[in-house]
């Protein structure tokens, strides 16, 4: 039988040590941002999963969140980061009910995405159809690709 | 109590095996809930990204498929981020004969396909009254 001593123990400051290097690296992972190794493909573990585009002017953020009403659902802008909030309930069946099977998730959610470049948060717009959330990020317009012209002298 | 946090079930992709498909694109299987009362079975899928046009319940011999057809859209931009597929939806289930196939109905809203099976009359649980002579 080992008796664990705490505190001064080596082996218990290396697990300690070890702990706090998964604990880190699950907060870069869980924070859901695009991250230097894995920009385009990412193994994401958070709800709900996005799909990020770019256009020449905008930005548009997908997500698939089936059968939620839009009072269940919060999308916040602060500077570059949007931010999704929500609740999905099911409606629970009137009497005595039995699940023969059970894979629709239910529950809170909450993620955060920073977005490459500027947003003008005035022209965020969000829709909701068919349980896709498409949110329409303007670009600022200073971030605007602009064509220099040259002259000759 | 705190809501438990959701978790995220990436989709399977299954094989569509009935010939009349037509539509290009993976066909994933929908996550389903199944729970049946003492009147019926209710089967709600989560088909998100399909309108409901595109929207097929097949019912035959003992089985019943669900088919959802995600329109491909039109390219959206340059995907900096992609974490999930999107595609069509493909499942089947059997039923056994304790539903009343001329009863099925189904509705759909918001990404969720609700498909009612009442039970026959006979499966329905009944009480019987004693009468005293």
């Amino acid at each position: 039988m080992i008796r664990w001593r705490l505190g001064r123990d080596p082996l218990y400051s290396e697990m300690a040590r070890l702990q706090r290097g998964m604990e880190d690296l699950f907060e870069a992972l869980a924070s859901g941002r695009p991250t230097a190794t894995s920009p385009w493909w990412s193994n994401a573990n958070l709800f709900p999963l996005l799909n990020v585009y770019e256009r020449e002017d905008c930005y548009i953020v997908t997500a698939e969140i089936p059968g939620i009403k839009k009072d269940d659902l919060e999308i916040k802008m602060e500077g570059d980061t949007l931010s999704l909030k929500g609740e999905r309930q099911h409606q629970q069946p009137e009497g005595q009910a039995a699940y023969h099977r059970r894979e629709r998730a239910k529950g809170s959610f909450q993620r955060s995405i920073t977005l490459p470049g500027k947003v003008d948060p005035q022209k965020v717009k969000a829709n909701y159809k068919d349980g896709v959330l498409t949110v329409t990020l303007a670009k600022e317009p200073a971030a605007l690709p602009k064509q220099i012209d040259i002259v000759t002298e | 109590m705190a809501d438990q946090e959701m978790q995220v079930t990436h989709k399977k992709e299954v094989e569509a095996n009935r010939g009349e498909f037509m539509s290009e694109g993976p066909y994933f299987a929908p996550a389903v809930d199944i729970y049946e009362t003492e009147q019926e079975l209710i089967v709600l899928a989560d088909m998100p990204g399909v309108n409901s046009d595109h929207v097929e319940i097949d019912l035959r011999d003992n089985s019943l498929t669900i088919v959802g057809k995600a329109p491909l859209d039109k390219e959206e931009g340059t995907a900096l981020l992609a974490e999930y597929r999107k595609g069509n939806y493909f499942r089947t289930f059997r039923i056994t004969d304790v539903v009343d196939q001329t009863k099925i109905s189904a509705s759909f809203s918001d990404g969720v396909l609700r498909i009612t099976l009442p039970k026959v009359a006979k499966a329905v649980p009944r009480k019987i009254p004693i009468t005293t002579e």
